[in-house]
């Protein structure tokens, strides 16, 4: 553990320290513009205590930054709206959704791919391109006609935009994993005479599943970016994308900053839960870890 | 209700030739394949003008593709100045200095092993972050042209492709390197000789993602500020002034740069990897 | 008095045993803005009148006129030059009521940039809002005759966000702020307003009219939504003038409606007091005068006016006149 700790802790180190860096040179601009408006002279002793504790700084330095996020996280009820755990779960509500409806609709569609030809030849590059539609370009209008379809809740564009990026690794992967047993399996199944829903179930699903943990991880990771960019510019209203959004307009950085630290937890926190996942589903399949 | 059953009968017409053509000798072909393929993606159009017209949607909610059409035959000067500011200033100079740090970046910790158990966690954890949010904090630093939108490209895509190269140098044998060992060849030789090309593979993984990426990141910064001209300009105004037409001719420039920008990096990788097994089958 | 006040409130609950649901969507994200909606809702202004009313925020995507279209609204608050651009789409929008008496746009500038008059705009580069918020600022332009597409003589436009940084960062000359909002993000910035220069379009006569309640034409012919939109003008007015009463309140009930919890006591206060200016002076009937130098700024004789032609029925009193007996 130790041989992987001690290089990322340092890496770290480095960022940290490049950071402060970084923070004192931008947010030094602004200390001396507003000495030459007040008509004195600063010099860089003075302007350094002064890059550290701007209320709207160009790049705040990292203990404000912490700061903040931790007063959102612990400063006040985890149920309050001003409390960034509160959002960081309406965020993950959303991408639990997202990720939800990815993954039936990535699973169900390989194995439509998987059985019919025809799904293969007209679905799976129509499901390639919808892959490169930028899906902010598309976000507006998903919201647009749900609401016209009456679709009132706030959660289901959001769903939708975090299910569109989420289900094609899941697609990709599964239609690999059920076509990962070898001919001669499913020679020997037909042997047997194995119905073609047996050899469904007993060979080529167990057989995809590896395939399909990997895929849950980037699965996953699109899934919240999905959220954020729905929560981003169409709901505005609550989720971590919200406080970004409302940080920008008030011209808080900190308020954007500790946002997106908590986003960035929340992903460290559910690839940890997908990791986890993986390794219990294996450990029960018998495969070594 | 003519058009609603219109559709729904080419549907069916069409998912019956699709079915009879998959099946046919024509579906192992290319041509075959293909025509498969367009004439699911027409059925689609076909639907949904039949929806819009059967439902009588209002053009100011979803515009049908009869309308949309002509929209981007007549505004062919403002979707191609848009095309440029977004795709051309924005997403391919990110997409190219993002990769070509990513690149640099990989080589330079390629000899050290410390530094590379250190960056390699970090870059997998960062490149499953949400960095499009970084997205107004960039626009705050880079100004409002296409250079704030190149630098929330090159967040973007720096990661995943750093990941990926990471790997990719690493994914030669010992017993191929030792040979090159034995043959004396020195660090530079092993690089670009063995280790590069068997690294290509997992570059243009990478890159394939960054593709895609590119265009979102350079898409989303324009929300937060741009000139008058570029993609998610358009977009954002035009929903404001409901000239849905407009929108949805926007997003298929998109989806079609976006789809090019992915083949045109498939097309190299099958040029540079046919010596790799998934090139061959 | 009392007696009768519960007799009152006894009625309305026997009449309107079913509350009529309205929903209203907000044209940007909760703020003081809005005040006398939310004023309304918590004061039971609405409750009052028998009335449900949900209201939504907005924000950077979601256009109320594109929403009322959808059926997902009954009535919006809109300004007016978005409202009529609408209607020429051929999306029948009518002002049923004008609590805003006066515009709280302007453009503020930088004195370093050597701005003193909009004489002084040319080649220099403007931010503006867009999302139909635009509309007001080409038809200034135009009035000025400058050129807004990039072309030498006349103005940079850029795109700004949501936010002042444009200014502060020097990006550009002037931006668009609101009196009640922007405006005073630059001065907590810290820049004096001495060193600022700023252009009311109320005082340079191209105001044009802004939140405003609009409904769908033909809904107003159904005798139902009418005693509806009535009763809700009627509550949202008397929300209003509540809020320009007692503004600290205001601001409070607002911020407690605020669903991000990001916003400050300190900048809803403040945008309250802003506000009340705006709307002193209407008791929500719209003003023809106001409307007629609206439509007037909008045909402006320049190259690119916002809409063609006069528009037709794009206001009523009806509701107004029923409502403020």
């Amino acid at each position: 553990m130790s041989d992987r700790a001690i290089p990322v802790l340092t890496v770290v180190a480095g960022i940290v320290a490049l950071w402060y860096a970084a923070s004192v040179w931008m947010n030094a601009t602004w200390v001396f513009d507003q000495a030459e408006r007040a008509g004195t002279v600063v010099t860089w002793a003075e302007v350094v205590p002064q890059t550290m504790a701007q209320d709207r700084p160009l790049l705040p330095p990292p203990h404000q930054v912490a700061a903040q996020l931790w007063q959102g996280i612990t400063g006040q009820a985890v149920t309050s709206k001003r409390s960034l755990v509160y959002h960081g779960f309406v965020t993950f509500r959303g991408t639990m959704l997202g990720f939800g409806l990815g993954i039936v609709l990535g699973v169900s569609l390989a194995m439509a791919i998987v059985r019919f030809r025809v799904m293969e030849l007209s679905v799976m590059p129509w499901a390639i391109i919808s892959q490169t539609i930028p899906i902010v370009a598309l976000a507006p209008m998903i919201l647009t006609l749900s609401n016209q379809l009456g679709i009132d809740s706030r959660e289901v564009p959001k769903a939708i935009i975090s299910a569109y990026l989420s289900f094609f690794p899941v697609l990709v992967s599964m239609v690999t994993g059920l076509r990962s047993p070898d001919r001669i399996q499913i020679d020997l199944l037909a042997t047997y005479g194995a119905s073609p829903g047996q050899v469904f179930w007993k060979l080529r699903l167990p057989a995809s599943m590896p395939y399909f943990f990997a895929s849950l991880k980037v699965a996953v990771a699109a899934a919240l970016i999905g959220t954020i960019v729905g929560e981003l510019p169409t709901g505005a209203i609550e989720g971590l994308g919200a406080r970004m959004l409302i940080g920008s307009q008030f011209g808080e950085p900190l308020i954007m900053w500790a946002a997106l630290f908590a986003a960035a937890i929340l992903a460290g926190l559910l690839i940890l839960a997908v990791g986890l996942v993986e390794r219990m589903a294996r450990a029960r399949m018998g495969v070594a870890p | 209700m003519i058009w609603l059953v219109g559709a729904v009968v080419f549907w069916g017409l069409a998912w019956a030739l699709n079915v009879w053509l998959a099946g046919s000798r024509m579906g192992q072909r290319r041509a075959g394949r293909i025509a498969v393929a367009t004439l699911f993606g027409v059925t689609i159009l076909v639907l949904w003008e039949g929806l819009v017209r059967g439902f009588a949607v209002p053009p100011v909610i979803l515009p049908g593709p009869s309308v949309i059409g002509p929209t981007i035959a007549t505004s062919l000067p403002v979707l191609w100045a848009d095309f440029v500011q977004t795709v051309v200033k924005g997403a391919l100079t990110g997409f190219a200095i993002g990769t070509a740090a990513a690149f640099v970046t990989a080589i330079a910790i390629d000899r050290s092993p410390f530094l590379q158990r250190g960056l390699l966690p970090i870059g997998n954890f960062v490149s499953a972050l949400p960095i499009v949010g970084l997205a107004p904090i960039l626009v705050m630093w880079f100004g409002f042209d296409w250079q704030s939108k190149a630098a929330v490209v090159v967040v973007m895509v720096f990661f995943p492709l750093l990941v990926n190269m990471v790997a990719g140098l690493q994914a030669t044998d010992r017993l191929s390197r030792d040979l090159m060992a034995t043959w004396s060849a020195s660090y530079w030789q092993g690089l670009f000789k063995l280790r590069l090309p068997a690294a290509m593979p997992f570059i243009f993984n990478g890159l394939k993602i960054a593709a895609t990426l590119a265009l979102i990141g350079a898409i989303v910064a324009e929300f937060f500020g741009s000139p008058i001209v570029g993609m998610g300009f358009r977009i954002s105004t035009e929903v404001g002034r409901l000239g849905l037409d407009m929108v949805w001719a926007t997003i298929a420039v998109a989806a079609l740069s976006g789809s090019a920008f992915y083949g045109l990096i498939a097309w190299i990788e099958s040029r540079v990897t046919f010596w790799h097994p998934s090139q061959r089958g | 008095m009392k007696k009768f006040l519960s007799a009152a409130v006894l009625a309305t609950l026997a009449t309107g045993a079913q509350a009529q649901d309205v929903t209203l969507q907000l044209k940007w994200v909760t703020q003081a803005q809005f005040a006398g909606y939310y004023v309304a809702e918590a004061k039971g202004f609405y409750d009052e009148e028998g009335l449900n009313v949900t209201i939504k925020p907005g924000g950077p995507d979601i256009a109320p006129t594109q929403v009322i279209a959808g059926g997902g609204a009954d009535v919006i608050v809109e300004w007016m030059p978005a409202a009529l651009a609408a209607r020429e789409k051929g999306l029948p929008l009518v002002n049923i009521a004008q609590p805003f008496k006066s515009s709280g746009m302007m453009l503020t500038c930088l004195k370093e940039s050597g701005i003193t008059s909009p004489a002084d705009f040319a080649d220099k580069t403007l931010g503006v809002w867009f999302f139909g918020n635009e509309y007001p600022f080409l038809s200034w332009m135009s009035q000025l005759g400058l050129a807004t597409d990039g072309s030498p003589g006349g103005v940079t436009v850029l795109k700004q966000g949501f936010n002042v940084d444009p200014l502060l960062q020097k990006q550009a000359a002037c931006i668009s702020t609101m009196t009640y909002n922007e405006y005073w993000q630059v001065i907590d910035a810290g820049i004096s307003p001495d060193d600022l220069v700023t252009f009311k379009y109320q005082d340079q006569g191209v105001a044009t009219m802004e939140d405003g309640l609009y409904v769908l034409e033909e809904n107003l012919k159904d005798p139902a939504f009418e005693e509806k939109m009535v009763k809700f003008v009627r509550a949202s007015m008397k929300g209003w003038k509540y809020a320009e009463e007692n503004p600290d309140e205001a601001a409070m009930i607002v911020l407690e409606n605020d669903e991000t919890g990001a916003q400050t006591e300190s900048h809803q206060k403040r945008m309250m007091s802003e506000v009340a200016k705006l709307t002193a002076g209407s008791n929500g009937a719209l003003d023809p005068a106001d409307y007629e130098r609206t439509v007037a700024s909008l045909l402006s004789p320049g190259s690119d006016p916002v809409i063609s032609k006069a528009p037709e029925g794009a206001w009523t009193h009806q509701i107004s006149d029923k409502a403020l007996q």
